[in-house]
């Protein structure tokens, strides 16, 4: 998960019928955040109506708001809307075949479903943090507590260490269950939200800000090092909200556009060497150096996601 | 860019670096001097980036400095040369004090504004260098490697860290204050992010002072006036003579006035070292912790006659001045630049202290220099007091004489 819990203060949210304002710091501190604002953000995770004056930073540290008459961009917003949705859709399918064998005491099955079950949230994680609260409930690693025993520290991670480190289900059904449940809940709230043209460019920029701070380095999956599963979902997400801007990028700045898809493209090659099965290696097969060129691959992708919104005179 | 960038004269071959840091500007015209207690400290300037030399080799003791040994990745010689330029334009604009453009505000600005929207001058100046691994097959440069460099060996008493030591790319860059060196820092990483990740880092520091005749101008962190005996900077002709890589030397062409350059990083163990009695500290080091002064003498310019003392009966055979430079005429040759710093990085495990020197030095020849100062130290007294635990043989590139050089362009030519 991410932990960066920024809140700008803006004037309207223009977010239809759904104002985003959580801290995804973990759920002790949950809805916190955005306080400040206009008292939006509260701890059930309903936030403040549209247009108050709330704050419209999400938890994942994008924004929401604003509109632009790029026709361009409202095609790539819209088409990218439509393929979150289906990752939704992919999440909560293969989400369940990992809750079910939790719930089967089946531990070699779950382990095996573990890291696709993540895949599709990956993917979207930033944009699915427009939906307060859940990213903190499904995915926060034992760091956000004082321990693991922390009964707040939920999710995948929860389950994650029970499979790996305890080699058990045992007491996982809660875990799973409100797994599943967190996940349906945003799929019901993610229908109430509209992305903006800010939200899929930022969102871009933010999946790879998360590649480099927590999976290029191991911590996100410590016990399953499953990482690079979600290093290669993660830049997928990002790659798919590039190429449905690119002609606009293109229109703006055809350099630009041309160095982001160079930097795709090696970063695809990078990790191409890593993949087996359905998915990747554990993190532990990454070699020093290729981990450095990744990182200076992500570097430069993220040097120039972050010209994405002002290139295209977003925000 | 603007015109800004250029706003210094491009140096005449044969003027050096320290030359023109006496005609350097402040940006507001002539650089003041500032009284603190009893050192006069003149006021940071814009240091010239031209010169046949990287200005910061020879420029005037830094308060601040920060060593970053950083790697080339996802480059061929063409990425290796367009990097080279970039590093060097951004040098360049930071060192004369170039205003960065105003972008629309809907982007990141050009620069991090960590010293305000025009960086004040801070005597800023950043040395590039490039270490042995360079030259190895990616880069076609084989046949271009200075004669003696030469990845850091493992040598008596060191305790090297792989992860802390070695580099393709050295970048030193000194300031009169350590927001001026990050500032730096974070500037040249955003203008190479594609291509260099960093290796290892230290941060250090010298006591802000401006020298006065025959005193040393800082201590290092054992509590001893440090470059009492350092060779003079300001003198050209010792620095033709011991520093530069000259005509006659047999390097590549390219490398003519480079330098081999040497960083250790190594840690003193200061608890140990502070329960040690003077007598004690003065002897494993040669001179007098005070005056600085050698220990056969009374004040500091004094210079140790050896030949009066073969026993070491006043200056002990193995003090740490005296293994160094022995002071005959065989060994004048190795003398060398010192310009290191000071660290202090918290505490360790044992909840020591992870203090020390940031060893650095400039020398014509690597085995002259260096090596054979290393050679007699081995063993010495002091090594219980310290342990050299990073760093890395580098060679510090010629500078930039052209207007439209940069820096590299002879070693990619
Ligand atoms: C933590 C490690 C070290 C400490 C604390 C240290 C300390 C000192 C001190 C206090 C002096 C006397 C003042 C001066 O002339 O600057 C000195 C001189 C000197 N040191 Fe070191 N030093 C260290 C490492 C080294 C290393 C690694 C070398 C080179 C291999 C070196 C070479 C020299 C030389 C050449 C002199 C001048 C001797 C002379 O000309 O009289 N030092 N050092």
């Amino acid at each position: 998960m991410k932990r960066l819990a920024s809140c700008t203060l803006v004037v309207a949210a223009l977010v239809s019928a759904f104002s985003s304002c959580a801290s995804d710091d973990g759920a002790n501190v949950r809805g916190t955040s955005c306080g400040a604002s206009s008292g939006s953000g509260s701890a059930s995770g309903s936030g403040s109506g549209a247009g108050s004056g709330s704050c419209a930073s999400s938890g994942s540290g994008i924004s929401n708001q604003g509109s632009t008459d790029n026709v361009k961009v409202n095609e790539a917003v819209a088409a990218y809307d439509q393929w979150v949705r289906d990752q939704i859709d992919g999440l909560l399918e293969k989400t369940k075949v990992f809750t079910d064998a939790v719930r089967a005491n089946d531990v070699a099955a779950a382990k095996a479903a573990f890291a696709p079950s993540r895949e599709n949230w990956e993917a979207i994680e930033p944009i699915a943090g427009l939906v307060p609260d859940i990213d903190g409930a499904v995915d926060s690693r034992v760091d956000d507590f004082a321990s693991v025993n922390d009964p707040k520290f939920t999710g995948w991670h929860r389950l994650e260490y029970l499979l790996w480190e305890k080699g058990t289900t045992d007491g996982g059904t809660p875990f799973a269950d409100e797994l599943d449940a967190e996940l349906m809940k945003l799929k019901t709230e993610f229908a109430k939200v509209k992305l903006t043209p800010i939200a899929v460019a930022q969102g871009s920029a933010e999946l790879i800000e998360e590649v480099s701070e927590g999976k290029i380095t191991g911590e996100e999956d410590r016990y399953s090092h499953t990482d690079l599963w979600d290093f290669a979902a993660n830049v997928a997400g990002a790659e798919k909200a590039f190429e449905l801007l690119k002609p606009a990028v293109n229109a703006a700045d055809a350099d630009l556009a041309a160095d982001l898809e160079s930097d795709f493209d090696d970063i695809d090659a990078a990790l191409a060497k890593y993949e087996e099965g359905e998915g990747y290696q554990s993190y532990e097969a990454l070699s020093k150096a290729d981990k450095g060129d990744m990182q200076a691959i992500l570097g430069s992708l993220s040097e120039n996601l972050a010209k994405v919104p002002g290139v295209l005179k977003l925000g | 860019m603007g015109l800004s960038r250029r706003r210094f004269l491009v140096s005449s071959a044969g003027a050096s670096a320290a030359a023109l840091v006496a005609g350097c500007s402040n940006g507001d015209g002539g650089g003041k001097a500032v009284a603190t207690g009893d050192t006069v400290v003149a006021s940071p300037r814009y240091l010239p980036f031209h010169g046949i030399h990287q200005t910061g080799i020879t420029s005037p003791v830094p308060a601040s400095g920060l060593i970053a040994a950083l790697d080339v990745v996802r480059a061929d010689r063409s990425d290796l040369a367009r990097m080279l330029r970039d590093l060097t334009d951004e040098i360049d604009g930071m060192m004369a004090g170039r205003a960065y453009p105003a972008t629309d505000p809907r982007l990141p600005a050009l620069q991090t504004g960590t010293l305000g929207e025009k960086p004040p001058p801070t005597d800023l100046s950043v040395v590039v260098s490039v270490g042995a691994s360079m030259f190895d097959e990616r880069f076609g440069l084989g046949s271009r490697k200075p004669r003696e460099l030469v990845t850091m060996p493992f040598m008596a008493n060191d305790k090297l860290d792989p992860d802390r030591s070695h580099g393709d790319l050295l970048l030193t860059i000194t300031a009169d204050s350590p927001d001026a060196t990050i500032f730096a820092l974070r500037q040249l990483l955003r203008r190479t992010r594609g291509h260099l990740v960093l290796r290892w880092m230290v941060d250090g520091f010298n006591r802000r002072s401006a020298p006065k005749p025959g005193q040393a101008q800082v201590r290092n962190l054992l509590g001893f006036k440090d470059g009492t005996a350092n060779l003079d900077a300001s003198e050209e002709g010792l620095m033709d003579e011991h520093v530069w890589v000259g005509d006659e030397d047999g390097e590549p062409a390219w490398a003519l006035g480079g330098s081999y350059h040497v960083v250790r990083i190594i840690r003193m163990f200061v608890e140990r070292w502070d329960r040690t009695s003077l007598t004690e500290q003065e002897a494993v080091i040669g001179r007098e912790k005070y005056t600085g002064a050698p220990l056969d003498g009374r004040v500091e310019t004094d210079v140790p006659d050896y030949d009066d003392d073969p026993k070491g009966k006043r200056t002990p055979l193995v003090a740490h001045i005296r293994l160094a430079n022995p002071r005959t005429r065989a060994t004048r040759k190795n003398l060398i630049l010192r310009r290191g710093l000071s660290y202090s990085r918290g505490f360790d495990g044992n909840g020591n202290l992870d203090q020390g020197l940031a060893f650095a030095c400039f020398q014509r020849s690597l085995e002259d220099g260096f090596m054979a100062v290393q050679r007699r130290l081995d063993g010495e007294p002091l090594e219980e007091y310290i342990q050299p635990q990073g760093g890395g043989f580098f060679f510090a590139l010629p500078g930039v004489n052209r207007r439209d050089g940069w820096l590299g362009e002879q070693l990619l030519a």
